[in-house]
């Protein structure tokens, strides 16, 4: 794999949550690298600090100490603006609980990183209509997230990840809240992404759903554990 | 790309309102209230200042009125009231010597004559004697009919000029043109009638009945009262003239030696703006203080909402960080919801108030007709002002509510159930 493909470098970051009294280490010592059109899952028990370490990638959140390259810039330089223009362009979230609009039809949420992106509306509708229809919901665009199924939500979510192009995908728990059926088709979904190009990190506890990823990175207790690649993906 | 994002603002302000149409109306009630105080207020000044507009054209722009009295009140009373009468000879020697005036007319004044008409008696009017040049005055205007005539005036002849007042009194459902009243006991006929002029502040130059001097003294005698002297500059430029020139023929008449003080007065329209801008600051007091008031209430109320706003919609502005939005892009949706929100609140009181001006300046007039300077319409600077204060308001109301939003942790507010 070539260096310029580099898109993710992780040296030594931490996370310490200063809560009172205690000191929470969410994060104590982790150093990664991801590269273009990779398909990783992070696993690890509950409270591991799986999904801070998601949050420090997507620019949500940023590292007590240790450094952090995203496509080459140092994100701990960058000010919030910066962050928040890097979170709109470069990354596109998957929650768990979906995190959609609950007041906005599924084109309004998927318009809406567009927003924020400066794109005049008729681009917006016509862009979001388009990533719709990629995820299947062609029919579904003006409901709102509670006329919609769990599944049919996260594909919304994933329609709204996708809108902006960006460079990474940050899945946490994708089908942490879909039955087993469901959870199958949204993985067979992020197959597809990867397949057209994109880079995926997948947060999951469950086997079966790492086993689509190339690699498998374990982390516990805030360190990563060990990190594995996957032969033969399912799916592909 | 600013824009954008306020129009975007807009309509999630707009849906957010829907969402919560009771509170929102709770919350922007102060705000109607604020803004209906100023543009009543501004409503009120507007026709007070009409009213001494009025005031001061029927007064005269051009005119001084040489009298005993001072009409601004401003000299020592006691001073004032040992003065010596303004003789008429005196009138007649100031007509005589003074270069500069247009017109010049000695007016005498009976207050609380009586007149009876139709076997009815109608007291409390006030008796002038004039020369026929009164006509050429602001207030010996004529709505129809004609002032008396020269030849009349110099024969002392009994006919007589009615105000408005005595007019409308003594002749509720005709004019009285051509009919013969008594005024003392004497015969009248009354050949024209003065127009209404009068405002709320000088309705008393409507109750009135003109008649020649001549006549006037053979009616109420000729000794024992000040004249005032009525002298028309012709223009508001020759004003400065014509007052100088007053001051040293009238000081010439009455004998006063060099180095001592006038014993008359030269009134002029400015006299009453003085007692106007007591009025006129009385009500700013007022009306700022009810605002200012109403506003803080106001505010409050829409911070209020703001807040539980903000709270509310953590989820939101966690989702919307996480997809891209800056912190000034929240800052602006909640500024804009606070603004949008007082906005409706002007607009609101703008109907309210339009209504309400609308009524007040149709129906008061018919109760009392003196009260007659009242817009029917509230004046478009005044929508203006009330328009931008409103977004002032709105925007300090929603500051710190929407910087607490914008300064959320998005994790945190993802977070939030
Ligand atoms: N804001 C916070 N304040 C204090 N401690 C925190 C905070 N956020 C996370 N932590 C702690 O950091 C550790 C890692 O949390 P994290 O959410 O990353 O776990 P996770 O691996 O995603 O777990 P799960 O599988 O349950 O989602 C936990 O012990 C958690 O209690
Ligand atoms: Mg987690």
């Amino acid at each position: 794999m070539k260096e310029n493909d580099l898109l993710i470098e992780i040296e030594h970051i931490s996370k310490v949550y200063d809560i009172g009294s205690e000191k929470v280490f969410a994060l104590r010592d982790v150093s990664l690298k991801i590269h273009r059109n990779e398909y990783v899952a992070i696993m690890g028990p509950s409270g591991s600090g799986k999904s801070t370490l998601m949050n420090i990638i997507g620019c949500l959140d940023t590292p007590t100490s240790g450094k952090y390259d995203f496509e080459g810039v140092d994100v701990s330089s960058l000010t919030d603006n910066e962050l928040a223009e890097i979170r709109n362009r470069k990354i596109g979230f998957v929650f768990q609980t979906f995190n959609l609009l609950a007041r906005a039809t599924a084109l309004k949420n998927v318009e809406l990183p567009l927003i924020y992106a400066g794109i005049s509306r008729n681009e917006r509708i016509e862009r979001a209509k388009k990533a719709l229809s990629d995820v299947g919901l062609e029919d579904r665009m003006s409901h709102k997230p509670n006329e919609l199924s769990g599944g049919q939500r996260q594909r919304v979510a994933i329609a709204r990840a996708l809108i902006t192009n960006p460079s990474i995908i940050l899945a946490d728990e994708p089908t942490g809240n879909l039955d087993t059926k469901t959870g199958e088709d949204i993985m067979r979904l992020f197959a597809e992404l990867w397949k057209a190009g994109n880079t995926i990190i997948l947060v999951t506890h469950e086997e079966d759903i790492a086993r689509h990823a190339h690699r498998i990175i374990r982390i516990r207790d805030g360190l990563i554990e060990k990190e594995v690649q996957n032969p033969n993906p399912i799916y592909l | 790309m600013l824009l954008l994002e306020i129009k975007e603002s807009i309509k999630i302000a707009f849906e957010s309102m829907k969402s919560a149409k009771l509170r929102s109306g709770l919350a922007s009630l102060g705000v109607v209230i604020g803004i209906s105080f100023v543009i009543i207020m501004g409503w009120i000044l507007a026709g007070l200042d009409k009213a001494v507009e009025d005031t001061f054209n029927i007064i005269g722009k051009d005119m001084l009125y040489v009298d005993k009295w001072d009409w601004a009140g401003g000299k020592n009373w006691k001073e004032v009231q040992a003065r010596k009468n303004i003789t008429y000879e005196q009138a007649l020697r100031f007509k005589e010597l003074i270069r500069s005036a247009e017109v010049v007319v000695p007016n005498a004044r009976y207050w609380g004559g009586t007149v009876k008409y139709a076997g009815e008696t109608y007291s409390g009017i006030s008796i002038e004697g004039v020369t026929y040049e009164y006509a050429k005055t602001p207030m010996g205007n004529i709505e129809r009919g004609r002032f008396f005539s020269e030849f009349e005036d110099r024969n002392g002849e009994n006919v007589c000029v009615i105000g408005s007042i005595p007019a409308a009194r003594i002749f509720p459902d005709s004019n009285g043109i051509g009919k013969t009243i008594k005024i003392n006991g004497r015969n009248f006929l009354i050949v024209g009638q003065i127009t209404k002029q009068g405002t709320m502040m000088l309705d008393f130059v409507d109750n009135v009945i003109y008649f020649p001097m001549k006549s006037f003294f053979s009616t109420f005698g000729y000794t024992n009262r000040s004249f005032t002297i009525c002298v028309k500059a012709g223009s508001i430029s020759a004003m400065d003239e014509v007052r100088a020139e007053t001051e040293g023929v009238m000081r010439t008449v009455r004998n006063i030696p060099p180095g001592k003080e006038n014993d008359f007065s030269i009134n002029e329209s400015q006299a009453f703006e003085k007692s106007f801008v007591t009025i006129r600051a009385a009500v700013w007091g007022i009306g700022i203080g009810m605002t200012f008031l109403s506003f803080l209430v106001g505010m409050i109320g829409i911070m209020n909402i703001m807040f539980v706003s903000v709270t509310e919609r953590t989820k939101e502005i966690g989702i919307r960080k996480a997809v891209g939005a800056k912190k000034r892009s929240i800052l602006y949706q909640f500024l804009v919801e606070a603004a949008v929100l007082c906005m409706i609140g002007a607009i609101t009181s703008f109907v309210f108030c339009s209504v309400l001006v609308y009524l007040v300046a149709t129906y008061l007039p018919q109760w009392n007709d003196s009260i007659n300077f009242l817009s029917p319409v509230i004046p478009l600077n005044l929508l203006i002002i009330a328009t931008i204060v409103s977004i002032i308001v709105g925007v300090l109301a929603g500051l710190i509510p929407a910087m607490r939003a914008a300064n959320l942790d998005p994790i945190e507010a993802l977070r939030y159930e």
